[in-house]
C-alpha cells in the first residue's frame, strides 16, 4: 500500500515540474525503488545478512574451492589446478565408508529412539500432573549442558571398571562390558547417552503440539468409543504430524554434525573404532593431520546431506504458507 | 433408542484449593424413548455438566444415571452407545469427512468395511453432504462443518443423542434453517436426544419438552408452553419469554397490591391464591400490555407511565416504558443470575452472548417493555396509561420466588402439551 | 511458551486417574523413575566429585562415600567415620583453580556475542517479517538453512580467514591498551565475530515466530500515522519484544557457553592463553596413568554451572528457545 502512495506522490511531483517523458520515467522508477520496502527494510535485515552470509555461504563456497585443490595445511593452497581427486580419494577410502555407514546408523537410530522416547514422555506429562513442571524441567535439563559435560558424566557411566551401567549388569551375573571399547556396542552407547541428552527436546516440542489440540477432541473419540490406545493411535499422534517433522529435521541435522560429544567421550580426534562418524572424520583429517582439502572433500558431503534434509522440509513449510 | 433416566444426580468439583463447588445438585429427569429434550439455563448453571455425565466424560459425584434401566454411572464413555455432537464440532481435522464419519462405527462396532462405507454414504446423503465426504474439515464452511458433526453422530444410530449447544457457533439465518432440519431429522430418526442449549429460543421451538437448570438446581420440567404460561417461580417466568416478563415489587394490601405509584385490585381468585403473603412480585408478559394513550381512559388496571424507546421491528413494536414515580421493578432472577459464577466449563465459551442478554436485563430494573402492534404508533417521551389485564398476570411470593398464580387462559384446550 | 488450557475443573476424573489410586500410584511411581534416569548420570558424578581415591574404589559410584548396599534393612551400610575419611573437596578447588581462567574467557565471547546474535536477529527479523516485500522468502529461507548448516562446512575457511587477516597484528595498537594482552584477546574477537554471525539465524528465527503473531494492522496504522521504519521498531517493536529478547538471551547464552568445535579448532589448546572452559574441561585430569574422574566430575559441574543456574532460574524460556 504504501509503494502505492509513494507511486502517487512521485508522480504528482513530476507532472508539476512538466520534465520530459523520459527522464520523468526514469527519476520517478529511481524515486520508486528508493522509497520500496525493499530498500528502506535493507537497513535492517542487510547487516546481519551480509555477515550470515559471509560466514555461513560465502564460507561453504570457498570450502568448496579448497576441496577441489590438493591443500595440506601450512603448505597454500593451489588454486590453478582444480579437479574431483579429493572426491576420488574419498571413495576409495575405507575409512570414509565405515563412517558414512556409522552416520547413517547413527542418524537413523538415534532420531527415531528420541522421537518415540519424546512423546511418549509427552503423553505422560500432558494431563493435570502434580509437580508437573518440576519433572518436565528435570527431563530437559540434559539439554542445557554441554556436550562436553555430559560426556564426562557418561563416560564414568560406562567405565568398565566401576560405571554403574556395568555395576548394574553385575547384579544379574551379566558383564562387564566394554560400552566405550566393544566396536559392536560403541555405537549404541553413544546413542542412548544422546538419546538420553535430547528426548527431553522432543518432549517439548510435542508437548507443545499436545497442547495445542483442544480437548473435545479426545472427548470425541471416547464419545466415539475408541480406547485410550486408539485414541491416541488414530487420533491424537496423526495430529502430531507437523511437530514429528521439524523435531526430526533437527535431530538428523544434530546427528549429522555431532562432534563434541564423540570428542570429549573418547578423549581427542579418533573415536574408538565403530563410533567414527563423518563428522568426526572431518575435524581429525582437518586439524590433526593438515588434510585440508581431503577434509573440506568430506565437509561438502555433509553439507549436501544436510541440504537433503533442508531443502525439502524448507520446500514443504513454503508450500503450507509458514515460512 | 432408549429411555433415559437420571435419578438425583449431584456433581462436585473440588478445586485446587479444595473448597467445593456444586455444579449439578439433585436432579432428576426421565426422558423418554425418541423424546427431544432441551436442557436450557444461563452460563454456569451446570446444563453442560449434566450433558457430560450422561455421555461419560464427567464422574457423577452421587445419584444414578439409567439407560433402559441399566445404571451406567460406572461404564465407561465408550461403551455407552452415546454419540455426542459438541459446540466446536471436534471434527477430527487431519482425516477426511468419510474417515470422521467412520472412525465411531469402526471403533464401537466389528461392522465390515462395506457395511461402513454403505452407512457413511447413508447418512452423508441424509445430511445433504455427500460431495464433501473426501474433504478435509478445513476446507468446509462453518455450517458444513457443522452437518459433518451431526452426521458423524447419526451415522452411529446410537441409543441416544447429546448434543451441546451444537448450533451456537452458526450465524444467525444458518441457526434458524439448521434449528428446523434438526427436529425434522429428529423426528424422521425418532432418537432420544437431549440438547443442551442457553439460548431459550432454541429451547422453546426444538424441544418436545424443555428442563430449566439455574445455579446446578432443576427449576421446571415441562412442554415449552407450559414453561411459558405456567412457570413455577421467578426464574423460569423471567427465563422463558424474549422480551422477558415484566415484574412489579409490590405489596399485597387485602386483595390490593400496591405500590407508592399505584393499586392495583385483584380479581377474587387470584386475591385468594395470594391470600397471607404481603410482599410480592407482579409478572405479566410484554404481549399482553396495552398501551392506552388517552389518560382519561384509566381505570383500576392501568398505570400511567412515559414511554422511553420505541424498536420498531416492522412486525411488532417494542415500547419501553418508565413508570410514574419511580415504582419497584424486580427482576430478582437475574440479580441472582448475574451472582453466580460460571462454574461450568463449556458454558464459560458462550458467556459473550449471555452479557448482551444481561445489559438487556440491567436496564430493565427500571424499565417496563410492552410489545404492541407493529400498525401502533407512539412517540419517544408520550406520556400515556399501560394496562395490565387481570386475566393475563402471574403473581409471584417476593420471597420464595414461588409462583402463587399464573395467568388464566381462556381457552386452555387450545394452547396443546398444557 | 505453552500454557495448558484453563481446567478450572477436575479433568483428572475424565483421565480416569482419580478413580483409580492404583494406577495413578503406578503413573506416578513412572515419573519419578524417569527422573532417576535422568538425573542419574549427574548425581553419580556428583557423588564421584567429592570422593578420595580410596572413596571412589571403596563405593558405588552413585552413593555417598563410605556407604555400601547390602541386603538388610535399611539396605545401606553406613558409617560416618568412614564416609568423612573419604571426602574431600580437593577436587572441586583443583577443578576450580584450572577452569576458573576459562570461565572468564568463555564470558568475555559469550557476553558480547549473545547481545550482538539477539540485538541483529531482531533487526533481521523486522526487515523480514514487519516490512513485507517480494522475494523475502527466499532470503528468509538462506536464514533459515543457516541454522542448521554443519559447521564442518565452514570451519577449514574460518581458520583460513583468521589466519589472512590475523587480527593480532592488524589491530596491533589496539592490544597495546590496558586490559587488553595480544595473546589473548585476539582470539576472544574472533570468538565473538565467529559466534555472533553463525547465531544470527537462529535469532533471527526465534525473533520471527513472535513478530509474526503481531497486530499487522498495529504496524499499518503506524505508518498511516507518518511513523517510518526505524520509528515504528523502536517505539513499538522494540518494546514489544522484550519478551523474546530474555529468550534468545538465555537460549543464546546456553548455545554459546557449551560450544566446543569452534574453541577447538579457533583456540586449539587448552593452555592457550583464551582457552574456553569446554576446551580445557575436555583436557582435564588426563594423565598417562589414566583418567582423574572425580576431578573430571567436579570440573563437569564447575563448566556447567552458569548453564545450569540459567536454566533452573528460567527453564521457561529456555524451552521457548529450544522448540523453534
Amino acid at each position: 500500500m504504501l509503494e502505492l502512495i509513494a507511486a502517487v506522490r512521485s508522480d504528482g511531483t513530476t507532472g508539476d515540474t512538466g520534465d520530459d517523458e523520459d527522464e520523468r520515467s526514469g527519476r520517478s522508477r529511481w524515486e520508486r525503488l528508493r522509497q520500496s520496502d525493499f530498500v528502506r527494510s535493507a537497513p535492517f535485515w542487510g547487516p546481519p545478512f551480509l555477515l550470515m552470509g559471509f560466514f555461513v555461504y560465502a564460507a561453504i563456497g570457498w570450502n568448496f574451492l579448497l576441496s577441489l585443490t590438493d591443500y595440506e595445511r601450512f603448505q597454500g593452497p593451489d588454486y590453478s589446478n582444480l579437479d574431483f581427486g579429493m572426491y576420488r580419494r574419498m571413495l576409495d577410502d575405507p575409512t570414509f565408508w565405515e563412517a558414512t555407514q556409522n552416520t547413517l546408523i547413527l542418524l537413523i537410530v538415534f532420531t527415531v529412539a528420541c522421537l518415540v522416547a519424546g512423546l511418549l514422555l509427552a503423553i505422560l506429562l500432558d494431563r493435570e500432573v502434580r509437580f508437573g513442571r518440576g519433572f518436565r524441567t528435570i527431563y530437559l535439563l540434559p539439554m542445557s549442558l554441554s556436550f562436553i559435560v555430559t560426556a564426562q558424566f557418561w563416560k564414568w557411566m560406562y567405565n568398565s571398571q566401576f560405571g554403574i551401567i556395568n555395576e548394574f549388569f553385575g547384579l544379574f551375573g551379566l558383564g562387564p562390558y566394554g560400552w566405550l571399547s566393544n566396536p559392536d556396542l560403541v555405537l549404541f552407547s553413544v546413542i542412548f547417552a544422546l538419546v538420553w541428552q535430547f528426548s527431553g527436546y522432543t518432549m517439548i516440542v510435542y508437548l507443545a503440539a499436545l497442547r495445542a489440540i483442544p480437548q473435545d477432541q479426545y472427548e470425541a473419540a471416547r464419545v466415539d468409543g475408541a480406547s485410550t490406545l486408539k485414541l491416541y493411535w488414530r487420533v491424537i499422534i496423526p495430529q502430531l504430524k507437523p511437530a514429528m517433522v521439524s523435531a526430526s529435521v533437527v535431530l538428523l541435522l544434530f546427528s549429522l554434525k555431532a562432534f563434541d560429544f564423540l570428542f570429549a567421550l573418547f578423549d581427542g580426534y579418533q573415536p574408538r573404532k565403530g563410533a567414527d562418524i563423518l563428522s568426526t572424520m572431518m575435524v581429525r583429517e582437518a586439524f590433526a593431520r593438515s588434510q585440508w582439502a581431503y577434509s573440506s572433500a568430506i565437509a561438502i558431503v555433509l553439507f549436501l546431506l544436510s541440504l537433503a534434509v533442508i531443502a525439502p522440509y524448507l520446500y514443504q513449510q513454503h508450500r503450507q504458507g509458514n515460512l | 433408542m432408549a429411555r433415559a433416566k437420571l435419578d438425583e444426580v449431584t456433581k462436585i468439583f473440588t478445586e485446587d484449593d479444595g473448597s467445593e463447588v456444586v455444579a449439578v445438585d439433585d436432579v432428576t429427569l426421565d426422558i423418554d424413548d425418541g423424546e427431544f429434550l432441551v436442557l436450557v439455563g444461563p452460563s454456569g448453571c451446570g446444563k453442560s455438566t449434566t450433558l457430560r455425565m450422561v455421555a461419560g466424560l464427567e464422574t457423577i459425584t452421587d445419584g444414578e444415571i439409567r439407560l433402559d434401566g441399566t445404571v451406567i454411572n460406572d461404564v465407561p464413555a465408550k461403551d455407552r452407545d452415546i454419540a455426542m455432537v459438541f459446540q466446536s464440532y471436534a471434527l477430527y481435522p487431519h482425516m477426511s469427512v468419510r474417515g470422521n464419519m467412520s472412525f465411531g462405527l469402526e471403533e464401537s462396532t466389528n461392522l465390515g468395511d462395506d457395511e461402513i462405507a454403505k452407512r457413511v454414504e447413508e447418512s452423508a446423503g441424509m445430511m445433504g453432504i455427500g460431495d464433501l465426504l473426501d474433504r478435509k474439515p478445513s476446507d468446509l464452511s462453518g455450517g458444513q462443518q457443522q452437518r459433518v458433526a451431526l452426521g458423524r453422530a447419526i451415522v452411529r444410530d446410537p441409543a441416544v443423542f447429546l448434543m451441546d449447544e451444537p448450533l451456537s457457533n452458526l450465524d444467525a439465518k444458518l441457526r434458524a434453517q439448521m434449528r428446523t432440519e434438526l427436529q425434522r431429522l429428529q423426528n424422521e430418526l425418532d432418537v432420544t436426544t437431549i440438547y443442551v442449549t442457553h439460548d431459550q429460543t432454541e429451547a422453546m421451538t426444538m424441544g418436545d419438552r424443555i428442563a430449566i437448570l439455574d445455579d446446578g438446581e432443576l427449576q421446571q420440567v415441562g412442554t415449552p408452553l407450559e414453561c411459558y404460561h405456567r412457570p413455577k417461580n421467578l426464574f423460569v417466568a423471567g427465563f422463558i419469554g424474549d422480551p422477558p416478563m415484566n415484574f412489579l415489587q409490590v405489596t399485597n394490601e387485602d386483595g390490593t397490591l400496591i405500590d407508592h405509584s399505584f393499586e392495583y385490585p385483584l380479581p377474587p381468585q387470584v386475591a385468594s391464591a395470594v391470600e397471607g403473603t404481603d410482599s410480592l412480585v407482579l409478572g405479566v408478559r410484554p404481549e399482553d400490555i396495552e398501551l392506552e394513550p388517552d389518560q382519561s381512559r384509566a381505570d383500576d388496571h392501568t398505570i400511567s407511565a412515559t414511554i422511553d424507546v420505541v424498536e420498531p421491528m416492522g412486525d411488532e413494536n417494542v415500547v419501553y416504558l418508565r413508570l410514574a414515580d419511580g415504582a419497584t421493578v424486580a427482576r430478582p432472577d437475574l440479580a441472582e443470575q448475574d451472582a453466580a459464577e460460571g462454574t461450568d466449563v463449556n458454558d464459560a465459551a458462550v458467556e459473550g452472548s449471555d452479557d448482551a442478554k444481561g445489559g438487556i436485563a440491567g436496564e430493565s430494573r427500571s424499565t417496563i417493555i410492552a410489545t404492541i402492534g407493529g400498525m401502533q404508533h407512539f412517540d419517544d417521551g408520550q406520556d400515556i396509561s399501560i394496562r395490565i389485564p387481570p386475566d393475563a398476570i402471574h403473581v409471584f411470593d417476593a420471597d420464595s420466588t414461588e409462583a402463587l398464580h399464573n395467568r388464566t387462559l381462556q381457552d386452555a384446550d387450545a394452547v396443546p402439551g398444557i | 511458551m505453552t500454557t495448558a488450557p484453563p481446567q478450572e475443573t477436575d479433568s483428572t476424573s475424565s483421565d480416569g486417574i482419580r478413580a483409580l489410586p492404583l494406577r495413578t500410584a503406578g503413573y506416578y511411581l513412572l515419573l519419578l523413575g524417569l527422573v532417576v534416569f535422568y538425573l542419574l548420570p549427574m548425581e553419580t558424578g556428583f557423588m564421584t566429585s567429592i570422593k578420595t581415591a580410596v572413596g571412589v574404589r571403596e563405593s558405588l559410584p552413585f552413593l555417598l562415600p563410605g556407604t555400601d548396599l547390602s541386603f538388610q534393612i535399611p539396605f545401606v551400610e553406613f558409617d560416618v567415620d568412614t564416609m568423612l575419611e573419604q571426602t574431600t573437596d580437593e577436587k572441586w578447588r583443583d577443578a576450580y583453580d584450572t577452569l576458573s581462567r576459562g570461565m572468564v574467557n568463555s564470558m568475555l565471547f559469550t557476553i558480547p556475542s549473545t547481545i550482538l546474535c539477539a540485538i541483529f536477529g531482531s533487526m533481521a527479523a523486522y526487515g523480514l517479517t514487519l516490512v513485507k516485500w517480494r522475494g523475502q522468502v527466499f532470503v528468509l529461507a538462506l536464514f533459515i538453512a543457516g541454522i542448521f548448516i554443519p559447521y564442518q562446512a565452514v570451519i577449514i575457511p574460518l581458520t583460513e580467514l583468521y589466519g589472512f587477516i590475523d587480527l593480532q597484528y592488524r589491530l596491533g595498537a589496539i592490544w597495546a591498551l590496558p586490559f587488553l594482552s595480544e595473546e589473548r584477546h585476539p582470539t576472544i574477537l574472533e570468538l565473538i565475530i565467529t559466534h555472533t554471525a553463525y547465531g544470527i539465524p537462529i535469532c533471527t528465527v526465534l525473533f520471527r515466530a513472535q513478530y509474526q503473531t503481531m497486530s499487522w494492522e498495529m504496524i499499518e496504522a503506524a505508518r498511516l500515522d507518518g511513523a517510518g521504519l526505524w520509528r515504528i521498531y523502536r517505539r513499538i517493536v522494540l518494546p514489544l519484544s522484550i519478551p523474546m529478547f530474555s529468550v534468545v538471551f538465555i537460549f543464546q547464552f546456553t548455545q554459546i557457553w557449551n560450544e566446543f568445535l569452534f574453541s577447538v579448532t579457533l583456540i586449539r589448546s587448552s593452555v592457550d592463553e583464551a582457552a574456553s572452559v569446554t576446551l580445557i574441561l575436555g583436557q582435564l585430569g588426563q594423565a598417562i596413568e589414566g583418567t582423574d574422574f572425580p576431578l573430571r566430575m567436579a570440573g563437569a559441574f564447575v563448566a556447567a554451572a552458569p548453564t545450569i543456574v540459567v536454566y533452573i532460574l528460567f527453564t521457561d524460556k529456555f524451552a521457548e528457545g529450544v522448540r523453534v
